[in-house]
């Protein structure tokens, strides 16, 4: 059996497209959309090295799971739809808790996804494909074309916030802009910078945690404050 | 005459009072129902458990304004309104729009069934949204409590064509609104397993803990992403009816050998916490094996394992290795194993792998690679891919077999349970069936059959009068079902059949299935071993096993 060497977590509200981005970059397609049961893990060989994904289901239903599938993460993907800010919001309230038994050295990155969704928005600003049978009935003083609900700069003020949630400095991990991702799972805009990206980035971590030993040990060293209260499963 | 053991064939003269049965347009004959335009609650139109309501004074018990009630409930189930609609409507595609109950296509569905909590707010619908739904849910709630405070409870109401059955399960409300010719008792069957579809996602302890901590929680929160899993659970008894009703899974035709060989490999590869372990192709049955340490006492129920068979079908499962926590309803409602979904080998073949550990996914799929490689030894894989490759719809990569194979012309269909297994088996209740061929390969002519099935069921197992044997010449099709104490059996004939015909497929029938039996159904399941000397560390695991517990 292949041993994975570093695992990589999707984490995101439920819609967001978390599914897709893996298809999309596992499989080169963009399928039907389906619901994500649990949590389903993938293995990636990337050069030498098993890289193992977690695609998370974003369902509060399974939310108690959320900390068993970081559990030792070496890069979390904190995902978002860039068409509803309320989802970025739900990264900070609901999920970010959940990485607390990631690695101390986890990556963060945030992705907006989606962005096929306003791109004809921002070209022509007349009528719109109907996103959503309330805009057309609604008719309202905007216009119904979808203005870009979530900014890049919103992206990089949370990863700031991450930082100093994690009380990491900002000067040992990399940069905000190079963190900060926004991908089409549709179209496959940026999906494999993405991945790739980040699986570039993981496999110093992932060296590192070779020549420190067994991970396992580190790990239960490295936690100095009682996990359970932050897991949030009972909530 | 032979046809089948030491039972009496169904010659004309045993079946005298019972052929050419014609089924009444309603239940009324087996008591309980009762015929009236539209059901007022301040009429006796109700079937209740006691008390006759309608001997109080409507004023004491009704919660809600009199006025209000009555005209909101003619104005949904109107009969002259669902007249103007046709009746085999496509059932698909439109579950996510409409839902105001003036809309005509909303309306016009067979068969509607909502999920609410006590307090009335709504959480699942079949069709429609449930937001538009909530007040045709109101009244759903009025008619309950109008009941309960009468100190009764309301189970069904029966209204011109449509039989309203109602299910409480603790705080939550569970109603089928229903054209279809099913009985009360079929459609709360219905009801029961949408309840445990429910339970299984949630635990029956969560939901009860967050109602009573709020009481007018929006439980929608925690099924979204669930509706689609109920939504296919209710269409498959309209499509491939047999499953649900007979209460019964089904399994691959597979040759004994090589069945006996996979439950085998199943028990040899196990894993710490492993409590079951099940090998399905297309939601049906190749084998299982249960682990002595974990569920020692306990059967497992048909119908979680047909709930475990029904769920590995979702789409979720098509790719990776899925790991999440499930609960089987029948066999601890209140906790959760924590199960591995896999396909093997890119193929249809399912393997579901079930524990108590819920950090235990990388034992599992070790385990997994055991099995894998175990059925490479074997050869299973391509015995399996040929088995599920027999079909008429590939796309459902359903493995199953054509009835031509009976080699009984005349015959279209069938549904077979054998009841005569050996006991130490009882706990796996199965059925077979072939594929639906023409002409049952439309959407409405499915339903028309498994409607018909439905009905002759319902008169074989009528809890007033049932009946052994039916004839019954319906208008494009004969139908003969026959129950014994060695079987159940349903079979649809040509309509051009004529009785002693009919006789003469069933025989052949019941002969192919004695000759098949070892290849159709599990005949012997794999035994457990033997069961451990302490009885620790057993039964009692999955109730304190969760890191998740809900909300």
């Amino acid at each position: 059996m292949r041993k994975p060497d570093g695992k990589i977590v999707l984490l995101g509200d439920m819609n967001v497209g978390k599914t897709s981005l893996l298809q999309r970059y596992m499989e080169r397609r963009f399928p039907d959309t389906v619901s994500t049961v649990g949590g389903a893990f993938y293995l990636k060989q990337w050069r030498s090295y098993n890289i193992s994904i977690w695609d998370t289901a974003g369902r509060e239903q399974f939310h108690g799971l959320g900390s068993m599938y970081c559990r030792g993460a070496a890069a979390v993907i904190l995902t978002y739809d860039v068409n509803h800010p309320q989802s970025l919001v739900e990264l900070e309230d609901r999920f970010l808790g959940l990485t607390d038994t990631a690695n101390t050295d986890c990556l963060f990155a945030i992705v907006g996804n989606k962005v096929d969704l306003l791109e004809d928005g921002t070209a022509d600003s007349q009528e719109k494909e109907g996103l959503g049978p309330g805009v057309a009935g609604g008719g309202s003083s905007g216009s119904p074309k979808v203005p870009k609900q979530v900014q890049p700069e919103d992206a990089v003020a949370f990863y700031k916030k991450i930082l100093k949630y994690k009380m990491l400095d900002e000067k040992d991990v990399p940069a905000a802009e190079q963190m900060c991702f926004e991908t089409s799972a549709k179209t496959g805009y940026n999906v494999d910078l993405l991945f790739e990206t980040l699986f570039d980035m993981v496999v110093p971590v992932i060296l590192r945690q070779r020549a420190q030993g067994p991970p396992q040990t580190v790990d239960i060293t490295s936690y100095k404050t009682p996990r359970r209260t932050r897991s949030g499963c009972c909530a | 005459m032979e046809a089948g053991g030491d039972t009496a064939a169904p010659a004309p003269g045993d079946a005298e009072d019972l052929e050419d049965t014609r089924f009444p347009s309603e239940e009324a004959g087996d008591g309980g129902g009762v015929h009236e335009d539209p059901p007022d609650p301040g009429d006796g139109d109700l079937e209740k458990t006691e008390s006759e309501t309608k001997d109080q004074p409507p004023g004491l018990l009704s919660p809600l304004p009199q006025s209000e009630a009555p005209s909101c409930t003619c104005g949904l189930w109107d009969p002259a309104a669902s007249e103007n609609s046709p009746m085999g409507a496509p059932e698909s595609g439109s579950g996510g729009q409409g839902g105001d109950p003036s809309d005509e296509d909303w309306r016009s569905k067979r068969k509607h069934v909502f999920v609410l909590s006590e307090a009335g707010k709504p959480i699942y619908s079949r069709y429609g949204s449930v937001e538009a739904l909530s007040t045709t849910m109101g009244v759903m709630t009025a008619l309950v409590s109008f009941v309960q405070s009468a100190g009764d409870a309301i189970r069904a109401i029966y209204a011109e064509d449509h039989k309203l059955v109602f299910l409480q399960q603790g705080p939550l409300l569970l109603v089928a609104v229903s054209r279809t010719p099913q009985s009360a008792a079929q459609l709360r069957g219905e009801l029961l397993a949408v309840h445990a579809q429910i339970v299984s996602t949630l635990t029956r302890a969560s939901v009860a803990r967050i109602f009573a901590r709020k009481q007018n929680y929006d439980l929608r929160r925690l099924l979204a992403g669930s509706e689609r899993t109920l939504d296919r659970l209710l269409d498959s008894v309209e499509r491939d009816p047999g499953a649900l009703l007979l209460g019964a899974v089904r399994c691959v035709p597979l040759a004994r050998p090589l069945r006996d060989a996979l439950g085998a490999l199943l028990r040899r590869c196990t894993a710490p916490g492993l409590a079951l372990s099940v090998l399905a192709i297309g939601g049906r049955l190749v084998t299982a094996a249960q682990e002595r340490t974990v569920l020692a006492e306990c059967r497992l129920d048909p119908a979680d394992l047909q709930l475990l068979l029904d769920w590995v079908g979702a789409p979720a499962f098509a790719a990776g290795e899925a790991w999440a926590p499930v609960c089987l309803p029948r066999f601890n409602p209140d906790g959760f194993f924590y199960a591995y979904v896999a396909r093997l080998d890119a193929m249809p073949v399912c393997l579901l792998l079930l524990g108590t550990d819920p950090e235990a996914f990388h034992d599992m799929a070790t385990c997994r690679r055991l099995v894998e490689e175990g059925m490479h030894t074997l050869g299973a894989m391509r015995a399996l891919g040929e088995a599920a490759s027999f079909s008429n719809f590939p796309s459902t990569n359903a493995p199953a077999y054509s009835v031509q194979a009976v080699g009984a012309p005349g015959l279209r269909h069938f549904l077979y349970k054998p009841l005569d297994i050996p006991d130490h088996h009882r706990q796996l209740p199965q059925f077979t069936s072939p594929e639906l061929e023409a002409p049952y390969s439309r959407e409405e002519e499915r339903q028309r059959l498994s409607d018909l099935y439905h009905r002759l069921h319902a008169r074989l197992h009528s809890s007033s009068r049932p009946l052994r044997l039916i004839y019954h010449v319906a208008e494009r099709e004969t139908l003969l079902a026959w129950v014994t104490s060695k079987f159940e059996l349903y079979t649809c004939l040509s309509p051009l059949v004529t009785k002693a015909g009919a006789i003469l497929v069933v025989t052949k029938l019941l002969r192919w299935v004695k000759k098949e039996e070892d290849r159709l159904f599990i005949r012997y399941p794999p035994k457990y071993s033997t069961p451990p000397p302490a009885p620790a560390a057993s039964t009692d695991q999955p109730s304190h096993n969760g890191l998740f517990t809900g909300p």
